[in-house]
């Protein structure tokens, strides 16, 4: 029996459903390998009964809290895919102000008391709701990775993502380092996986796969200084993706 | 002078056309020096206007044409019962303008890799690779070559160009390098005025250097040696991001991960390895999930011991050849090795240099290719325990493993990986042997998901079994804690078995679990009761209400003053211990209270033996190669091994 598997979305512009969609005439092989039941952006048809769950967004209403429990419920593997689900990503940078002043910012004066599509709190990365079982990083998703992630989970192994930051994959690119150039990086932070895709083209990494670990602030200060750099510009780019409060 | 010591000299223009000829010919991949932005890389060439010979370094040493960053190893098809087939490329390749510095790092790669155990896929590349050196021109500002004596050579190169002017001078390292020029350039002999300018290059490139070494490379070992437990690692390694950008660029840096990946088709897929680093928390990490090099001060500090003493005291070089690459690619600039060495100067030094290595030499015996598997059924599969099961493998070719108690095997499972597990049978077993196996990682789960009849790959056996010469006509302590029981079981079968029984003493086993439901093999054990001169002692740490366990309770420790044992026979004697880390600290007291000596004493550990033959570089103890000098030590090889049984 093949796994059924549905893709849903919350909180997410859904453009790393679409990257699986880009998948073209390898989706074919992906059909073959699991039933997809419900998959918005290129089939109408849904069903509440499947085996994975994989689900793109963040989760900012109440209603998302519940729509996601009972999927949770209902799958035997929950996996989050992309930024927005796995980390929060880039919804999390209205986190620095109040809902309500994020609310007013947007939508002006309209009264919008009681009405559940915009009673938004603070935003959740998936794993701050529910339990996730895998994670499929990036804004958008690496489709390499995700298919490795996919036959790894048919093949009962554990898909292994790194733990190493996106240094490594820069190194063996044999790129410039961005910080040579006058560029802050978030890269030696950033775990990897994407391939270094944005040092490649010349851009800094902005962490969207997520900060593997604070480093110790000596070693922050040492680069700071080393390449010129300021504090407050390596907070903004951290905030990009990777806002968290305690840290502000 | 090389050993040809013939040298012709080429006009530049000539030399252009020579490289033009190389590329047009066809017959090679030509790479060279070539300008990416502000910086150099080793690249395809696709004419000679590219050539910079001129470059002070390059972003990457020219090691990625002989162990790629990615490098595939072996295809295989899930669907087809085909055999895997090695990927060796065989593509004959001119790199052009290696620096002295990144030849004599080739050259160390060529000992580590071209060992007793060759690695096919590097020794092919290695095999179709020819290199035209380059005396350096410009020097960059991190290197420090002239303290490492690197910034010449006078071998390792099949041609060497030294810029004069408005020729080149050609020292022909080789014959393969000989021939080259026979057949694509133009060249006259040099005349001796022409060869004097030679080393008025090199001269003026040695006067560039602004970095230097305190102390000659030949003291960097002593300076080591005597400062495992300095402050200095401390202090430096809390500056460390943890990318290993260091270990990525560094030319003599050899360590590998193998990896499987499998096409959405779930058909074909392939194993593959790529680089990997010391300096990342999961280098040492086994399936169970322990790392053994957990604090970053380790991880920092292994680099600098690698590099200066375990490698020189086993293969005789310091692995680092004074490129600077490392420095550069450093954002906290904490992985200078010139730097380093230089602080550690004002301390003390030691002459007891090779204290990290084990001295006496193990026979590795040399086999065919290292990374395909053989063919090996599983025969009988039996449950012991709700997490470990009992496998019976036989290889495809009926033949018997011929492994030794306490060697392993890497079990492999094709779009899964390997993963290294010791051997539980003795080798009269043949030609079936069997394996314990705990369901922790990938592998293991996989494997318990397999059927008899099933098929799976083998490698190996690898490392050192037991020393059961050392055993003969003395008394034996084994002491199994937990899974360690699995490879003793080997030893205990061989040295009960009636045909051996009588080579060896008094026996005693002591084996300890956490619960009775984790114990293992109890039947053999009461089978062997009728054995004369026999003891077994079983304990578990707790036994849960309602569990059965007629035998003691208590940690395997407790068991000692249950043993009769006559101090006098101490010297007599010989004790093996194989359980968890944890376990060898408390079970080595409890033998040294007995008065056993201590190269009495043999412990099996356990790493992250990855490759088995001693390159991937993951189940380093310090200076040890696990999967080659262990799984099996004595205890005083290892007891002054700071990273051994902490």
């Amino acid at each position: 029996m093949k796994p059924r598997v549905a893709f849903f979305d919350f909180s997410s512009c859904e453009g790393c459903q679409l990257q699986i969609a880009n998948l073209e005439e390898e989706i074919l092989d992906l059909i073959n390998l699991v039933d997809v039941v419900s998959f918005r952006e290129v089939m109408k048809e849904h069903s509440e009964k499947y085996d994975i769950a994989i689900i793109e967004g963040s989760i900012m209403r109440p209603m998302d809290v519940e729509r996601l429990k009972k999927i949770r419920k209902n799958a035997k593997i929950l996996i989050a895919l992309g930024a927005c689900a796995t980390i929060g990503g880039i919804n999390k940078i209205r986190n620095q102000w109040p809902p309500h002043n994020v609310k007013r910012e947007v939508y002006g004066d309209i009264d919008l008391e009681g009405n559940p599509y915009f009673d938004a709190f603070q935003t959740k990365a998936v794993d701050e709701v529910v339990k996730v079982d895998y994670y499929i990083h990036g804004c958008p998703i690496n489709r390499d990775e995700f298919k490795r992630i996919i036959t790894s989970i048919v093949l009962g192994k554990n898909p292994e993502i790194p733990t190493y930051p996106v240094c490594v994959e820069c190194k063996k690119n044999e790129n410039i380092c961005l910080f040579e150039l006058g560029k802050f990086c978030l890269g030696p932070i950033t775990r990897a996986g994407c391939n270094a895709i944005c040092p490649t083209n010349g851009s800094p990494c902005e962490g969207c796969r997520g900060i593997l670990k604070k480093p110790q602030i000596e070693c922050v200060m040492e680069i700071l200084k080393r390449y010129e750099l300021t504090y407050d510009e390596m907070k903004s780019r951290c905030k990009m993706y990777n806002y968290a409060k305690e840290e502000c | 002078m090389s050993k040809y010591n013939e040298v012709k000299t080429i006009l530049k223009n000539d030399f252009n056309i020579f490289v033009d000829n190389l590329i047009n010919s066809g017959e090679f991949e030509v790479i060279g020096v070539k300008s990416k932005s502000e910086r150099f890389i080793f690249d395809k060439l696709e004419n000679s206007n590219q050539l910079r010979l001129y470059y002070d370094v390059t972003i990457l040493p020219p090691k990625k044409y002989f162990l790629p960053p990615v490098e595939m190893l072996i295809n295989f098809d899930l669907k087809k019962s085909s055999k895997p087939k090695e990927l060796i490329d065989k593509k004959p390749r001119i790199i052009i303008g290696v620096h002295p510095y990144d030849i004599v790092a080739i050259e160390q790669m060529d000992k580590v890799y071209l060992d007793s155990q060759k690695d096919d896929f590097y020794k092919k590349r290695r095999d179709n690779t020819i290199i035209i050196g380059s005396d350096i021109q410009n020097v960059s500002k991190r290197s420090f070559a002239l303290s490492m004596g690197t910034n010449v050579v006078e071998s390792g190169f099949d041609l060497l160009l030294t810029d004069i002017g408005n020729k080149y001078i050609i020292t022909i390292g080789t014959k393969k390098g000989k021939n080259l020029i026979d057949q694509f350039a133009s060249v006259r002999e040099s005349k001796n005025s022409e060869i004097r300018k030679i080393y008025k290059t090199r001269n003026s490139a040695a006067l560039q250097y602004k970095r230097k070494t305190n102390i000659q490379k030949e003291e960097w070992s002593k300076y080591l040696a005597a400062n495992f437990d300095n402050t200095l690692w401390e202090e430096r390694s809390n500056k460390c991001l943890e990318c290993s950008s260091c270990t990525m660029v560094c030319p003599t840096c050899y360590c590998y991960d193998v990896q499987d990946s499998v096409s959405l088709n779930m058909s074909e897929g392939v194993r593959y390895r790529t680089w990997d680093g010391c300096l990342l928390r999961d280098f040492t990490k086994i399936g169970s999930g322990e790392i053994f090099r957990e604090s970053k001060i380790s991880r920092y500090r292994h680099r600098f011991y690698r590099k200066g003493n375990y490698l020189r005291e086993r293969y005789g070089f310091v692995a680092c050849v004074g490129c600077g690459r490392c420095g550069t690619a450093c954002l906290p600039d904490i992985a200078d090795p010139c730097e380093v060495i230089n602080e550690l100067s004002q301390f003390d030094k030691t002459e007891d240099t090779n204290k990290y290595i084990i001295k006496e030499k193990t026979k590795t015996p040399e086999k065919g290719t290292i990374h395909i598997p053989q063919n090996a059924t599983i025969k009988q599969k039996k449950e012991l325990t709700y997490r470990e099961t009992l496998f019976e493998i036989e290889l495809d070719n009926k033949k018997p493993l011929g492994h030794k108690p306490g060697q392993f095997v890497e079990v492999s499972i094709f779009g899964t990986g390997e993963a290294p597990i010791s051997i539980s049978s003795p080798p009269s077993d043949k030609p079936v042997f069997q394996l314990v196996v705990r369901k922790v990682g990938n592998v293991t789960s996989k494997l318990f998901t397999l059927k008899v009849g099933d098929k799976i790959g083998i490698r190996g056996p690898f490392g050192n079994g037991f020393d059961i010469k050392a055993m003969e006509g003395k008394d034996i302590i084994f002491v199994c804690a937990g899974l360690g029981v699995a490879p003793l079981r080997s030893l205990i079968k061989h040295v009960t078995n009636n045909k051996n029984r009588k080579r060896f003493k008094d026996l005693k086993i002591l084996y300890g679990c956490r619960e009775p439901n984790e114990a293992m093999f109890l039947d053999e054990f009461d089978g062997l009761k009728m054995l004369d001169d026999f003891t077994c002692k079983l304990t578990v740490d707790n036994c849960p209400k309602g569990e059965c366990w007629e035998y003691d309770i208590g940690l395997i420790t407790t068991l000692f003053p249950k043993i009769d044992f006559e101090k006098k026979k101490s010297k007599d004697t010989v004790a093996i211990i194989c359980g968890p880390p944890i376990v060898y600290k408390f079970v080595i007291k409890s033998l040294k209270d007995l008065n056993i000596p201590d190269k009495n004493i043999f412990v099996s550990l356990e790493r992250r033996m990855k490759c088995g033959v001693g390159k991937c570089g993951h189940c380093q103890i310090n200076g040890v190669y696990v999967c080659k000098e262990g799984p099996v030590f004595r205890y005083d090889q290892v007891k002054e091994l700071p990273e051994a049984l902490e």
